[in-house]
């Protein structure tokens, strides 16, 4: 995680009380067949979307909505409305790939360690702090899409 | 991430990923996770090294080789997380070449419009959905918003209200002068890029002021959208 000590204090202090949920179990699904013969896709919480799609929004408590990318997509049509001033985005400027690494994961399939890719991914807003709506709706429904593209083994990104 | 980890394994998916802070993937236990030392908005810890990005992702995949979890594993790296300065931890450099921002925008753009094309058409700018050759107009209602809070523009989308719209125009210009300085210079670092835009441009003065003006506002939207563009 990024160095506590290094950040301000109203940044640790707001990240160490953050309302996440306590759990004391974890779901568990085994894997079917190896890496090189599932399907992956990839989940990223940047805040990523087309240009054509509607940004997020900053909302009490988050935007738990969710969107599509297409993984043909052109990287020109693809466009961050996560845009705290908490985190620098100079990097992603310079590689799409640092949160979203859509060129590795092509690289990784043809290397053969990758059996096959999906083809969508799905972009989340990040800092959400009323997970609910991800719990209740926008997670099982992007679930039941990659389960009916024969998803079987999914990449998690945030930034 | 580590939530959504949790919903998708409980629909049957397998799955894997990165997480920032440990501290939360501790309490929310994901099924399997990585953690890695890098700042928020670096999670592949460096730009433009696929070898050493390989390496974090192989690292994540392995995961998928336990039987039983919560798995949370830790990324070692020698990587220096870089921090980087909000405008109020910038003192401004009075020998700033160009006041006016209006005027500044024109001589930044041969640097923008070459990033652009050296980027194969890729750019952070466009949540305004104002056009980069039309940012003059946007620098103008800004300024002319830190004059009078009843400002408003015929340029704003009507989906967008008005802090909501300053919003995007702020985090637009920000990206025009952030990717015409790489293009200018490409070695500059994340905290040298933030400080040149606070101490010696005009537009960092622009948002600063911008900032202020707007945390004042006695409308809630606007103080909030204040926070989000500059501290």
């Amino acid at each position: 995680m990024p160095r506590l000590e290094a950040l301000s204090e109203a940044q640790r202090k707001m990240l160490l009380n953050w309302p996440c949920p306590d759990n004391d179990d974890t779901p568990w699904t085994t894997m079917g067949k190896p890496l090189s013969e599932s399907k992956v896709a990839m989940v990223t919480t940047s805040g990523i979307h087309l240009r054509k799609d509607a940004p997020f929004r900053s909302l009490k408590g988050g935007d738990t909505s969710y969107r599509i990318i297409p993984r043909d997509s052109d990287p020109a049509d693809i466009i961050q409305s996560h845009t705290s001033i908490g985190f620098d985005r100079t990097t992603s400027y310079r590689d799409i790939n640092i949160t979203f690494p859509v060129d590795r994961l092509e690289e990784l399939v043809q290397s053969g360690y990758i059996g096959e890719l999906s083809d969508n991914y799905y972009s989340y807003m990040g800092a959400i702090n009323d997970v609910t709506g991800l719990i209740e709706d926008s997670g099982p429904e992007v679930a039941t899409k990659l389960l009916a593209e024969d998803v079987d083994v999914v990449l998690l990104v945030p930034t | 991430m580590s939530v959504l980890a949790r919903v998708y394994e409980d629909m049957g998916l397998v799955t894997t990923g990165l997480v920032l802070i440990e501290e939360h993937a501790k309490r929310v236990k994901p099924p399997r996770m990585l953690s890695v030392p890098f700042n928020f908005g670096n999670t592949l810890g460096r730009p433009n090294d696929p070898e050493f990005q390989h390496e974090i992702l192989k690292t994540t995949f392995d995961l998928l080789d336990r039987h039983e979890g919560p798995v949370l594993e830790s990324f070692s790296s020698n990587i220096a997380p870089e921090l980087f300065s909000q405008g109020s931890g910038v003192p401004r450099q009075r020998s700033a070449v160009v006041t006016d921002p209006g005027q500044e925008l024109g001589l930044r753009r041969p640097f923008y419009e070459r990033w652009v094309q050296q980027n194969g058409g890729r750019t952070a700018v466009g949540l305004s959905t104002i056009s980069q050759t039309d940012f003059k107009l946007v620098i103008k209602f800004l300024e002319d918003f830190i004059e009078d809070e009843e400002f408003d523009t015929p340029i704003r989308p009507n989906q967008f209200s008005v802090a909501h719209f300053i919003r995007y125009c702020v985090d637009d210009l920000k990206a025009y002068y952030f990717e015409s300085k790489m293009s200018e210079d490409p070695e500059l670092s994340i905290t040298q890029l933030h400080e040149w835009l606070w101490a010696e441009t005009a537009l960092g003065s622009l948002i600063m002021r911008l900032a202020e003006r707007m945390r004042s506002d006695d409308n809630n939207e606007v103080k909030a959208v204040a926070f989000g563009i500059a501290r």
